[in-house]
């Protein structure tokens, strides 16, 4: 299983070569920022920001729209509930049901919102390897045994999702059919899952130690060589997320919204 | 049972990384004086990406299937390890999978990790009842599992409701908070049930996976 979380991350664009500790800091601002977010005047900015940063991360539109499919659901949930449960106002009657304006805005809010913070972690995670990123975080200041259990966890995942496939296909070939009374046969997978992953840790721990796992330095990272500081970028899109912050409060004080 | 982006105001957002820092940190601090905590880390990260991919196991449920969250079953086995577990699993779900999110990654690693600690703190009842007795086990399997959605499921609706941007009045959001936990009962009960013929088939197999 690949979910390729990363293959655009060696693209050469200058969010590509921004040092990956200033793009975190700078795009969790922002992201920050569009959640604090009320005012709908507010979003074709939000999402004129949103569009300005992917253009400049170089990442193709199918990348967000192949991403968009599950959370799309989502998205759907809350469009079919908030405009026939939130507000007074009535715009249509749909049978039995009344469409309400500020359901509608309310869902326009959320929806705005959603897909401008899922754009722009995608900016976050897609141009930088994942692995460079967990190291960037580590760099500022996240325990080492958050760090090390991230790139474990990642470098296992994907390794221990095929031993699940490959264990379904065997328990199919060999006639199992799935219904509600096999819950024992598959919690039996789940817990063969687990055991298989707890002996491996054991010898993964040995193995790891044996290569210097634990002594110091072996998080030492110099990001310089390959990215630049983006002292600029990183002050630019504070000032962006401030902005965001002010114009909401003035806009807030304004109107009541 | 993952709250995403673009729901909640901000405050909220940042509200939850406080507690779920507070809560990790607490979680860390336990870690570190239980000897070499480097020791138990590939250990409980290998077990975090296996509960990751146990819980893409399906149950079928006529006419649908569900998927289970394992966050009772998870505190039960990882001990402390179950908070810091709970955050990447939640944070890979937010990055990889697009479910949950970054700003909300807070909030719901303190929902998930606080009740699957309480949910570890369910499961050690077994050292009372008998700890070779596989009827405590099984019980207290139950309960870690069922106790463990069904908390979260109550705490995720609560927050959800009084905390949305959206124009509902008291009774609606009181309505909706009760409709959606009571939804989640059978999903408690079928998590607990799931839960307790794993510890079972995990006494039976490797018995060390249950041990702290």
């Amino acid at each position: 299983m690949n979910l390729q979380l990363d293959r655009y991350a060696d693209l050469n664009t200058p969010v590509h070569r921004w040092d990956p500790r200033c793009k975190i800091i700078a795009l969790m601002a922002l992201i920050f920022s569009f959640s604090f977010i009320q005012d709908l005047r507010l979003i074709p900015v939000m999402f004129a920001t949103s569009a300005v940063l992917y253009a400049m991360a170089g990442l193709p539109l199918s990348f967000l729209l192949t991403r968009m499919r599950v959370p799309g659901f989502f998205l759907f949930m809350m469009g079919f509930i908030l405009p026939f449960f939130s507000g007074e106002t009535v715009l249509w009657h749909l049978g039995p049901l009344a469409i309400r304006q500020e359901g509608c805005l309310d869902f326009v809010l959320i929806a705005s919102k959603f897909m401008c913070i899922l754009t722009v972690s995608f900016v976050i995670f897609g141009t930088t390897p994942f692995i460079t990123t967990v190291k960037a975080m580590r760099s500022l200041g996240l325990p080492y045994i958050l760090a090390d259990m991230t790139l474990f966890a990642y470098r296992y995942l994907f390794e221990i999702g095929e031993n699940l496939k490959t264990m379904q296909t065997s328990m199919r070939l060999r006639g199992f059919r799935s219904g509600p009374r096999k819950m024992a046969t598959l919690a039996a997978l789940a817990g063969t899952i687990l055991v298989r992953s707890y002996e491996q840790s054991d010898r993964v721990y040995k193995a790891m130690v044996l290569r210097g796992y634990g002594q110091p330095g072996s998080f030492m990272e110099n990001f310089q060589p390959n990215y630049s500081r983006g002292y600029a970028g990183l002050v630019t899109a504070i000032t962006v997320a401030a902005i965001f912050v002010a114009a909401q409060i003035l806009l807030h004080s304004q109107t009541g919204v | 049972m993952h709250i995403p982006d673009g729901i909640l105001p901000a405050t909220v957002c940042l509200g939850g990384y406080a507690t779920a820092g507070a809560a990790t940190w607490y979680a860390l601090r336990k870690i570190n004086h239980q000897g070499n905590p480097r020791e138990g880390i590939p250990r409980a990260s290998l077990l975090t990406a296996a509960f990751l991919v146990a819980s893409w196991i399906h149950i079928p449920i006529p006419p649908a299937s569900v998927h289970l969250v394992l966050n009772g079953l998870l505190g039960a086995v990882l001990g402390y390890f179950a908070m810091p577990a709970i955050l990447i699993g939640l944070f890979f779900q937010a990055v990889l999978f697009q479910h949950g999110g970054l700003t909300t990654l807070g909030v719901n690693a303190t929902v998930m990790g606080v009740t699957a600690l309480l949910a570890h703190q369910i499961f050690q009842l077994r050292k009372v009842l008998g700890a070779s007795s596989r009827t405590a086990l099984a019980v207290c399997g139950f309960l870690a599992g069922a106790g463990g959605i069904a908390l979260a499921a109550a705490a995720v609706f609560t927050i959800l409701f009084s905390t949305i941007p959206a124009h509902l009045d008291v009774q609606t959001e009181r309505a909706g908070i009760y409709a959606l936990t009571l939804a989640h009962v059978p999903l408690a009960v079928i998590e607990g049930i799931f839960t307790a013929m794993l510890v079972l088939f995990l006494q039976k197999v490797k018995p060390e996976v249950l041990e702290d």
